[in-house]
């Protein structure tokens, strides 16, 4: 069992965490990686056993670009963790990631959940945070050995129209 | 699609505790207050409930601690894992089960000090737990609470067709209008759409303060009989015209990968509870939809047809949803102002609009005797309720329906 620490917040990875072990250990040396099945080659966002898309159980750790678009965000106003209060109010995006953008389905993509930061890690401003803002993976990096997968905006122009909320 | 249930069943008693934040009791004690409440109702003794089912989410007090305390010998229950959405599926199983000559009556609780004990956003007593599965996922980026779990859906659905936070006001204040007419509710304060615009930022863009719902100490209960049995008893059956859930949406945990983010699962749930039932959108009288969070009730509108996607902004600002327009919702206050219950004050709610019986201001409300007033500390009945339809929602890939007749 390793036990990590982040944000003053407990982590348990147990060794038999089939689902997402492998996912930090890759962090750890700064790759980001999703499942790819060994049947219909689909990757998925969200590491799980199965392939939601094909009858298969076999998959591979694939590592991917960390390139991506905000799909979606949240700006956290008020948190109720308290090591997260001194950071609120800071963005949590949900990435499309390039590689399988619409796929398979037009409504489908490889998705995952990170906070936007800035290059120091800090959040990222909540002017800068628009769906349709290109974005890239930053790893942060804990004094106890886990990595921490988080996105900074990449500084590529925006796919397609961007959109934020107004206040 | 199978419909020979259709009127076959139905509710015989509801029970509640008072809403409160600080019961000061034990789950099993407002657990057990709640059922025999819903046996007092229907008019039923111990004998005569030989059925249990509850949902919890590891909060509650199981059924054989309780059925200790009301003398109860089931012959059938279980205990299930659940939240919102689980009261309508709950009472499909009770049909099922009696059905399948296991039992004959089934009393459905949930309890729980959703305030004081343990709260749904990961405070209280569940805080000190580590990280683990799934939620490294989302904790570590302090994803934590379910208006987080649910946000991502709403922002992109605003991206999409313009909804403000203004259209999610109206929700509230038409739940807060109804809500001053009951006695029990927690918040009878009737709000404006300012009030709520005013009030502090809990996650832009999808939800200030007053646009979620009220943590609350609380039990609920709602006895299912057969329709013959039910008409021996104290009060007039409600029948289950038809019920569907706990439904999904593709991609289940992990939704927010898969599929058109603002269509939740009411959109899957919807036609076949329609057809099960028998009836159309027009046949409904009153609507009870899940208001964890006000988006919450404006997407399941847009799921189940009650508007197109989109237009879900317009049917809460429209007036239909409130008390004296076409088809109020919540008419209770609902999770916004009443209680948080996990969805089964929204059937009691129905259960009593149907039965004509609403505990408004009405002085005779109980014998049937209703004014049809609206205004602040009034009345909240429904004039000639005959159908209603529950919405229950999980999350944005879990839900359930329910619709009733008198
Ligand atoms: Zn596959």
């Amino acid at each position: 069992m390793a036990v990590y620490e982040y944000r003053g917040q407990r982590l348990d990875i147990p060794d038999n965490d089939s689902e997402y072990r492998g996912y930090f250990e890759a962090a750890g040396e700064h790759r980001l990686v999703v499942k790819k099945c060994r049947a219909c080659g689909l990757l998925r966002g969200e590491p799980g056993p199965g392939c939601p898309w094909c009858p298969s159980l076999e998959w591979d750790w694939q590592e991917v670009s960390g390139k991506g678009t905000i799909y979606s965000y949240q700006i956290v106003a008020h948190t109720v963790i308290p090591a997260f209060r001194d950071m609120a109010p800071f963005a949590i995006v949900l990435v499309e990631l390039d590689e399988q953008a619409g796929q398979p389905t037009a409504d489908d993509g490889l998705r995952i959940t990170a906070n936007l930061v800035d290059g120091d890690l800090k959040p990222e401003k909540e002017e800068n945070v628009a769906i349709g803002n290109r974005v890239e993976v930053i790893f942060d990096d804990e004094p106890d050995g886990i990595s921490i997968p988080q996105f900074k905006l990449s500084g590529e122009p925006p796919k397609g129209e961007t959109w934020q909320h107004s206040v | 699609m199978e419909t020979s249930l259709r009127g076959k069943y139905a509710i015989a008693g509801i029970g509640e505790t008072e809403y409160s934040r600080g019961s000061g009791r034990t789950t099993r004690a407002m657990g057990a207050m709640a059922i025999r409440r819903a046996m007092d109702d229907a008019g039923l003794n111990s004998q005569d409930v030989d059925g249990m089912l509850s949902y919890h989410g590891g909060d509650s007090t199981p059924s054989t601690s309780i059925m200790y305390d009301l003398g109860l010998r089931p012959n059938f229950y279980m205990d299930c894992s659940g939240g919102g959405s689980s009261t309508e599926a709950l009472i499909g199983l009770a049909m099922g089960a009696i059905e399948a000559g296991m039992c004959d009556t089934v009393a459905i609780f949930r309890s729980m000090n959703g305030y004081s004990s343990i709260r749904i956003g990961g405070t209280g007593a569940r805080a000190a737990s580590g990280i683990s599965g799934l939620d490294l996922m989302k904790r570590p980026y302090g994803l934590i609470s379910a208006v987080q779990n649910f946000a991502f859906n709403f922002t992109k659905h605003m991206s999409e067709y313009g909804v403000k936070s203004e259209d999610l006001a109206h929700i509230k204040v038409a739940h807060s209008n109804h809500a001053s007419n009951n006695p029990k509710a927690l918040m009878k304060q009737r709000v404006t759409v300012q009030d709520v615009m005013d009030s502090r930022w809990i996650i832009r863009p999808v939800a200030h303060l007053l646009d979620c719902c009220l943590e609350t100490d609380n039990a609920t209960c709602v006895i299912v009989t057969s329709a013959e049995r039910a008409k021996d008893l104290r009060q007039k059956p409600v029948y289950v015209l038809g019920v569907q859930g706990r439904g999904t949406k593709p991609g289940g945990d992990f939704h927010v990968q898969h599929g058109n983010l603002g269509r939740v699962a009411g959109h899957y749930v919807g036609p076949r509870i329609f057809e099960l039932a028998g009836v159309k959108h027009e046949d409904i009288d009153v609507t009870g939809c899940y208001d964890a969070f006000t988006y919450t009730v404006l997407l399941q509108f847009e799921a189940y047809g009650w508007c197109k996607p989109g237009e879900g902004k317009d049917y809460v600002t429209s007036g239909v949803i409130n008390l004296g327009g076409k088809r109020p919702n919540n008419t209770s206050g609902g999770h916004l102002c009443e209680a948080y219950t996990h969805g089964m004050n929204m059937v009691i709610e129905n259960v009593r609009q149907l039965r004509g019986t609403v505990d408004d201001y009405c002085p005779n409300a109980a014998a049937g005797e209703h004014n049809y007033d609206y205004s602040e500390g009034g009345c909240r009945q429904v004039k000639d309720a005959e159908t209603s339809m529950n919405m229950g929602w999980g999350t944005p890939a879990v839900g359930s329906a329910l619709i009733m007749r008198r």
